[in-house]
């Protein structure tokens, strides 16, 4: 907590007065009672504006109206078959006052009445019809929005072989009814705020009431208001804006696409943040070990999901160390590799030209490059990508006599094993850092590898992700936390919150759930034994 | 200065390679020289030197709860006594982390890389602490609860893998000249235990005070119990000759050979010793770092981390010309040298604040 107002302290220093910029804010200009000044002055706003539609009609014949709204976010159809022919019928003109009538016979469930010209284009461009109406000075916002919407997919980034498949989707009124028909609780708040001058994009907070820290809750909330951009695209945006170390190449903040995922953190403490137009909400705050960690850890076996976390932790290793290994052994310690193995490796190593530190350098940017290739070529080249990269990382290679065979081996482990990291992020970041310490270990052997996993370390030790130490549970040390760490506990062992971010309510479930047939539900090994 | 808090077990975590680390290396090889098969026993003779220290700096502790022993050495002897004593102990503390980090030099210069230049196998390693020493205490604290577990783990495995070529005759007889020999063998190693004076300044920063003097003499016992273990390995590995080898314990570690696969892994070895090692100098150049920030009084010690690096370099450069002057100084003058800084003159400061709390206590 102190070390949260430190930072307050820091942040309230920088607080110089932001930039004048050149778009203003649309003018909280009040509309008037006479309905051609109130449309002139919309038009002007939306001067070359081919999606705005202004269609002017009569109430039930007699009093001016105009309904606008922005083609393609309104649901034309409802509009054409209800709100319409309602508002044009014999008994609108006669009910006696228009507010009264609007709110009691149009069809539409939400109504809003709006003021200002400001508000008028905010309700435009959230997909609402505004009705203006003759003689009114208000103007009346109908919510009959409905856009072109993916639907519910599995998530491509994160599959599970058991477990939900729904993920996110671009629309956040779709997300947030994801993670509500999760959290049926009154207790899971869900605060929106606008971001961006320009995209007005809807970002919203969520947690659980009772269960996040007001100080996490505070922070997020301080972290969130200093942002000031004229758009957000994407969660990352926040993301880069609201970490704890913008240089670090560890990611500070979980991203995700499953709507369980998030649900299950935020039953653990922690924030989410959803952002309108993404499918990918943003966890906070996030240790090292929750990064390695997969939502279907939890729902396989307890015994299957530990072993499987370790064969991670094991690969985590190998897609850092492996190159840089092979480097340093072969560079510099030839004596630990058994003879067998060293006269085969030194055999297949003859005819290549380049030292081992440069035959690693080239094979793994060729890896990098053949997977960035991968992810970014139209689809209908993915099929030649991979011809051409089993070519460039396979036999053709050896044969040519550029790269040795062991070398291949070493390259395609490696780039199997980041991706057994579940979050992407953080399997790119040990990617990156696989290079400098193939350098290292080209230049100091293992001493390089063990002062470079060093400099790692420092850093990791050094990070934290809104005031959780990066690398807790395991330094700072708890104990109590290894049980979701070194092993998947059973269900009926995770009874309490981890500590760091369930501080508040810690308890979890009834203890005690232990399944045993020999208390409470005996009758069916009773049955077995007559 | 420092805001960081640590807990007491990673008190003990720091404290467990701060004289681990150097002391697996050296030590068993100046034991053998004078305890020759009793050597396993002098370890648990020298502890008794580390539980006085640890027993010293609890008490003194205990007297001034929040200060280092900069700032209540200033307050037992005066201010200008005071600030004389906490010079010398800034210079100790220089010229030990100079010696600690020109003994990793010369280790790793003698056994893997002969023509690398030492000055850069040591400003590289002092470059890697100056970075966590720079990241407070709390950092050093973390990386020590990474990788002491790992160090800890190692040695056992390799003192398993040692099992096949170990010759248990080698410990017989025990006591051929007495008890003698083995106290002898402990005199140079207690002088390594004597750095457990170091909690003395990282005592103030435990949260859980109370845990603090349980976890403080825990780590006595367990780099007892180690060195004992290390002692026992290369006594039954090597035998009579162990004397001979500069470091025996990797000499030791030669001798694995298991399924004609697991073998020379020295070099593997060294790399985990080097986790020892770098953690053992940054715990000494954070404490030199730290007392120096206080005993200039200035308000961040994040500045002097480098200067005071470079220093280090320079008088680990300083230290000995070579490795055999740098043995015979450590196998000689380590007990006068290093006993009357940090056991000595603590326990005069000690006398000093009892005298000055006398009828303050019950």
């Amino acid at each position: 907590m102190q070390f949260f107002k430190q930072r307050r302290k820091q942040t309230n220093k920088e607080n110089v007065p932001a930039m004048e910029r050149e778009h203003k804010q649309p003018e909280a200009v009040v509309l008037s009672a006479d309905i051609t000044q109130n449309i002139q002055t919309l038009q002007t706003i939306y001067e070359n504006c081919c999606d705005v539609v202004f269609r002017s009609f009569r109430i039930g014949g007699e009093v001016n109206a105009t309904i606008l709204y922005i083609d393609g976010l309104v649901n034309v159809e409802q509009l054409n078959i209800a709100v319409l022919p309602s508002l044009m019928t014999k008994q609108a003109a006669e009910a006696t006052t228009l507010a009264s009538f609007l709110k009691e016979s149009l069809p539409v469930s939400s109504l809003t009445t709006v003021q200002t010209v400001a508000e008028c284009i905010e309700q435009l461009s959230s997909g609402s019809c505004v009705l203006l109406i003759d003689k009114q000075p208000e103007a009346v916002a109908l919510s009959i929005a409905k856009w072109e919407k993916r639907s519910l997919e599995e998530p491509t980034g994160e599959g599970v072989i058991r477990g939900p498949r729904e993920g996110f989707t671009e629309s956040i009124s779709t997300n947030l009814s994801l993670l509500r028909r999760k959290l049926k609780s009154p207790k899971l708040k869900t605060k929106a705020k606008t971001f961006g001058t320009y995209t007005q994009t809807t970002v919203v907070v969520t947690y659980i009431d009772g269960l996040a820290s007001e100080t996490l809750l505070e922070e997020v909330e301080v972290r969130l208001s200093r942002i000031d951009v004229d758009g957000i695209f994407e969660t990352s945006y926040i993301e880069e804006l609201i970490e704890d170390n913008p240089y670090s190449l560890f990611p500070q903040v979980i991203n995700t696409e499953r709507p369980d995922v998030v649900a299950a953190n935020l039953l653990e403490g922690r924030v989410a943040i959803l952002q309108d137009g993404t499918p990918f909400a943003l966890i906070v705050p996030a240790s090292f070990y929750s990064l390695l960690q997969s939502s279907e850890d939890y729902y396989q076996r307890h015994a299957i999901s530990t072993m499987i976390r370790w064969l991670r932790y094991l690969f985590l290793l190998v897609s850092l160390l492996l190159p840089s290994l092979y480097v340093a052994v072969l560079t510099f310690h030839q004596e630990m590799v058994p003879t067998t193995l060293l006269l085969t490796m030194a055999a297949s190593r003859e005819l290549i030209p380049f030292p081992a530190l440069v035959e690693a350098l080239i094979m793994e940017i060729v890896f990098e490059a053949l997977r960035e290739a991968g992810v970014r070529l139209p689809k209908q080249a993915g099929a030649a990508v991979s011809i051409v990269g089993a070519l460039v990382i396979g036999q053709a290679a050896v044969q040519a006599g550029i790269v040795s065979a062991p070398m291949i081996m070493v390259v395609a482990l490696t780039g199997i094993a980041s991706f057994t990291i579940p979050r992407y992020a953080a399997g790119i970041a040990l990617r990156m850092l696989r290079f400098p310490m193939i350098l290292l270990a080209g230049s100091l052997g293992l001493l390089g590898v063990m002062l470079g996993l060093l400099l790692i370390l420092i850093h990791m030790a050094t990070l934290r992700s809104f005031g959780v130490p990066y690398l807790s549970p395991m330094a700072p040390m708890q104990w109590e936390e290894m049980k979701d760490v070194l092993v998947r506990v059973p269900l009926w062992k995770q009874n309490k919150r981890p500590r760091l971010t369930g501080t508040k309510n810690r308890t979890r479930q009834a203890p005690n759930q232990k399944p045993d047939p020999l208390e409470g539900d005996d009758q069916l090994s009773k049955g077995g034994q007559s | 200065m420092e805001k960081g808090k640590i807990s007491a077990l990673q008190l003990a975590m720091m404290m467990y390679p701060a004289i681990i680390a150097t002391a697996i290396l050296l030590v068993p090889a100046i034991t053998a020289h004078h305890a020759k098969q009793d050597m396993w026993l002098s370890p648990i003779w020298a502890a008794f030197t580390g539980a006085i220290t640890v027993w010293i700096a609890i008490r003194l502790h205990e007297y001034y709860p929040k200060q280092t022993a900069i700032e209540y050495s200033a307050q037992i002897a005066g201010k200008w006594f005071g600030n004389i004593i906490g010079f010398v102990f800034l210079f100790f503390y220089l010229h030990a982390s100079g010696i600690i980090v020109r003994e990793y030099g010369e280790f790793i210069i003698g056994n893997f890389f002969i023509r690398t230049p030492l000055l850069f196998i040591m400003g590289s390693m002092i470059l890697v602490c100056a970075f966590a020493v720079r990241g407070g205490v709390e950092v050093v604290a973390r990386l020590s609860e990474v990788a002491v577990p790992v160090v800890i783990v190692v040695i056992a495995l390799f003192v398993i893998m040692l099992i096949p070529d170990m010759e248990i005759k080698n410990m017989f007889p025990i006591f051929e000249h007495g008890i003698l020999p083995s106290l002898k063998g402990a005199i140079i190693p207690q002088s390594w235990f004597s750095e457990c004076f170091l909690i003395a300044f990282l005592l103030p920063y435990v949260a859980n005070q109370q845990d603090g003097k349980k976890y403080a003499l825990f780590s006595v016992v367990a780099i007892c119990l180690t060195l004992v273990m290390v002692n026992f390995t290369v006594l039954f590995v090597l035998g009579n000759i162990t004397a001979r080898f500069v470091y025996p314990v990797m000499s030791a570690v030669r001798y694995i050979s298991i399924a004609d696969f697991l073998e020379h892994l020295e070099a593997f070895v060294m790399a985990i010793w080097v986790a020892g090692a770098f953690l053992k100098i940054a715990v000494f150049y954070y404490v030199l770092v730290l007392s120096t920030a206080q005993w200039l009084r200035l308000t961040d010690y994040r500045l002097i981390v480098f200067p005071i690096g470079f220093l280090i370099l320079l008088f680990g450069n300083w230290a000995a010309p070579n490795v055999m002057e740098l043995s015979h100084f450590l196998g000689t003058s380590t007990p006068f040298y290093l006993n009357t800084v940090q056991t000595v003159i603590p326990l005069l400061l000690l006398l000093g604040a009892k005298w000055r709390h006398r009828g303050k206590k019950a």
